[in-house]
């Protein structure tokens, strides 16, 4: 008879792991990490010669890039020394107390942040509608300053789940959105117009800032400016010619017979038909690669963009807003495997 | 989970083109306030490029295009123009024929023009109620239910289209068909407008379940 010696761990017989999953950095951890972080930062400086009080972080990512060099492609995997907040992610804390009775009184709902913002958000529109209803009933009128629609926007999905420390599910977002959206589009909102913009963000309105070429002057004096345009797989450039009697040639043949289509025609003349400039101009273009659709909306993007040195800025905002100067996304979809087009699926057979 | 089937190559913060010419020589005041407020959104938002279908030249009508597009096989676009293009010449051809023939005081009353033709002749055959199946207690409904803009455009072409293609003598064109039927429509016949007439009927006949419809 052997005996065998069987361990056992009270490990398994361990309750209340629920801790695993929050406080996997404790607090006293993270402390020690920002110590760490801050002294690293002095002896670098130190080591780089420069002064430890005004070292910053881009002079820390230039340091370690300097003393680890990595040829590694991913900007990830590379030697960091970031700050300890943006390294460790914020974790909530343990939500409930010793005796194991949550804290908040929510936590039942197993969303507890979302669920008391959506509560805290209708509050606030509750009392905009009771403000409201005391100016009525004493006659007053209700200001509105309009919010600059244009200027913001609302917290993104990913953002709001940042700030919450919790997941949504996209029905909540929205949810949570169209809400905001009411109690801003109430009358008297300026009241709690601190809360709203703790949820909205300002847009940068400079779009960007494209520079138009001044024109350029040929031989006999003639203005002209040149510009390229693609739609799909078509690269087209144009050359518009000043005082000319809008004649069109492209590849060296006259569009009449480049483009028997009519569809085609429309769109090469569709810049100058908007600016009113038809017998004005005259176009040399040439084009490469694509279908015949393709090539069109490549030579009218190459068109407008050439007219934008011609015209003043206000045409050219008009011809934005007419989207003619906005070169077209819209590629052929790629096949997928178990399909057999972009779309289509292989005929279903039951058997 | 919100798994986008349909979804587009553009951010969903690019906006609509906007290309009649004639909203961008309105002077500033003449504006009204929702017009103001679009017109300062779209200073700031990007905006799509145009379709090649939409041009700016007096010729390209949008409801045109809409039925052009319906009417095309296959993405044989050229073809369906063509159709387009000579069913709106027979149109004319026909209207002028008869005006020639008609007498003085009549003539006022002739419509020549086959763009207020075709655009008139829509316009009648669009049904204003139309029905939808909804299943309660295990029976499926026909209840009536009324119809967005868009979906009343839809199927008057849809009718106009199909009924040009099914019940039509083997050796006419699609042209000819089209304008035949077009006329009629325009003056209130026709078996376009024969098929509204019957689904209204049939909506009057359901008007008991109207009730079950919850939007």
């Amino acid at each position: 008879q052997m005996l065998r010696l069987i361990y056992t761990t009270t490990a398994v017989q361990r309750k209340n792991v629920g801790a695993s999953g929050p406080a996997k950095y404790t607090e006293a951890f993270i402390k020690k990490q920002i110590e760490e972080f801050n002294l690293g930062k002095r002896h670098l400086a130190n080591m780089m010669g420069e002064d430890p009080e005004t070292f910053t972080q881009e002079d820390i990512d230039r340091a370690i890039a300097y003393l680890f060099p990595s040829g590694l492609f991913d900007k990830q995997a590379r030697p960091m020394m970031k700050h300890p907040s943006e390294i460790f992610p914020e974790q909530r804390k343990i939500q409930w107390g010793e005796d194991g009775r949550p804290f908040h009184f929510l936590f039942y709902t197993g969303k507890q942040s979302y669920y008391s913002l959506m509560h805290e958000t209708y509050e606030k529109l509750l009392n905009v509608e009771k403000y409201q209803d005391h100016l009525i009933a004493q006659d007053l009128p209700l200001q509105k300053e309009k919010r600059n629609l244009a200027g913001s926007r609302w917290l993104t999905k990913i953002e709001l789940e940042e700030m919450l420390l919790e997941k949504l599910s996209d029905d909540d977002y929205s949810r949570f959105v169209q809400l905001l959206q009411k109690l801003s589009d109430l009358p008297c909102s300026d009241i709690e117009e601190k809360y709203i913009q703790k949820f909205s963000k300002e847009v940068p309105v400079q779009m960007e800032k494209v520079v138009i070429e001044p024109l350029q002057y040929d031989e006999r004096g003639v203005a002209f400016s040149t510009s390229e345009g693609r739609r799909k797989t078509a690269r087209a450039t144009a050359v518009v010619y000043d005082n000319g009697t809008g004649k069109m040639t492209v590849n060296g043949i006259d569009i009449l017979h480049y483009f028997p289509v009519l569809q085609d025609r429309e769109q090469l003349l569709f810049p100058f038909q908007f600016l009113g400039r038809i017998g004005k101009h005259d176009t040399v273009c040439t084009v490469s690669g694509g279908g015949r659709s393709a090539q069109a909306g490549a030579i009218r993007l190459a068109c407008a963009k050439a007219l934008r040195s011609f015209v003043t800025g206000k045409e050219v905002e008009f011809m934005r807003q007419a989207g003619l100067l906005t070169v077209d996304p819209r590629v052929k979809e790629r096949k997928k495997p178990g399909q057999e087009g972009a779309r289509r699926k292989f005929t279903w057979k039951k058997r | 989970r919100l798994m986008q089937v349909r979804w587009s190559r553009y951010n969903p913060s690019y906006l609509e083109p906007e290309v009649n010419k004639e909203l961008y020589q309105k002077p500033l005041e003449e504006l009204t306030e929702e017009e103001r407020e679009q017109m300062e959104l779209k200073a700031v938002r990007p905006i799509k490029a145009a379709p090649p279908s939409l041009s700016s030249s007096v010729f390209s009508d949008p409801m045109v295009s809409k039925f052009t597009n319906m009417m095309m096989k296959d993405g044989n676009k050229v073809l369906a123009r063509s159709l387009m293009t000579q069913t709106l010449e027979a149109i004319k051809r026909k209207q002028l024929e008869k005006y020639h023939k008609a007498p003085e005081n009549e003539k006022e009353t002739i419509e020549c023009n086959p763009y207020i033709i075709f655009h008139q002749a829509l316009k009648n055959c669009q049904p204003i109620i139309g029905l939808s199946n909804i299943t309660k207690g295990g029976k499926t409904y026909q209840v009536p239910v009324p119809l967005k803009d868009n979906r009343k455009r839809f199927l008057a072409m849809k009718w106009l289209i199909t009924e040009c293609r099914e019940n039509k003598h083997r050796r006419t064109l699609m042209p000819e068909k089209l304008s035949q039927e077009l006329l009629l429509a325009f003056k209130n016949e026709g078996p376009v407008i024969k098929k509204k007439h019957v689904l209204h009927k049939m909506a009057e006949a359901n008007r008991a379940y109207a009730h079950f419809r919850w939007w």
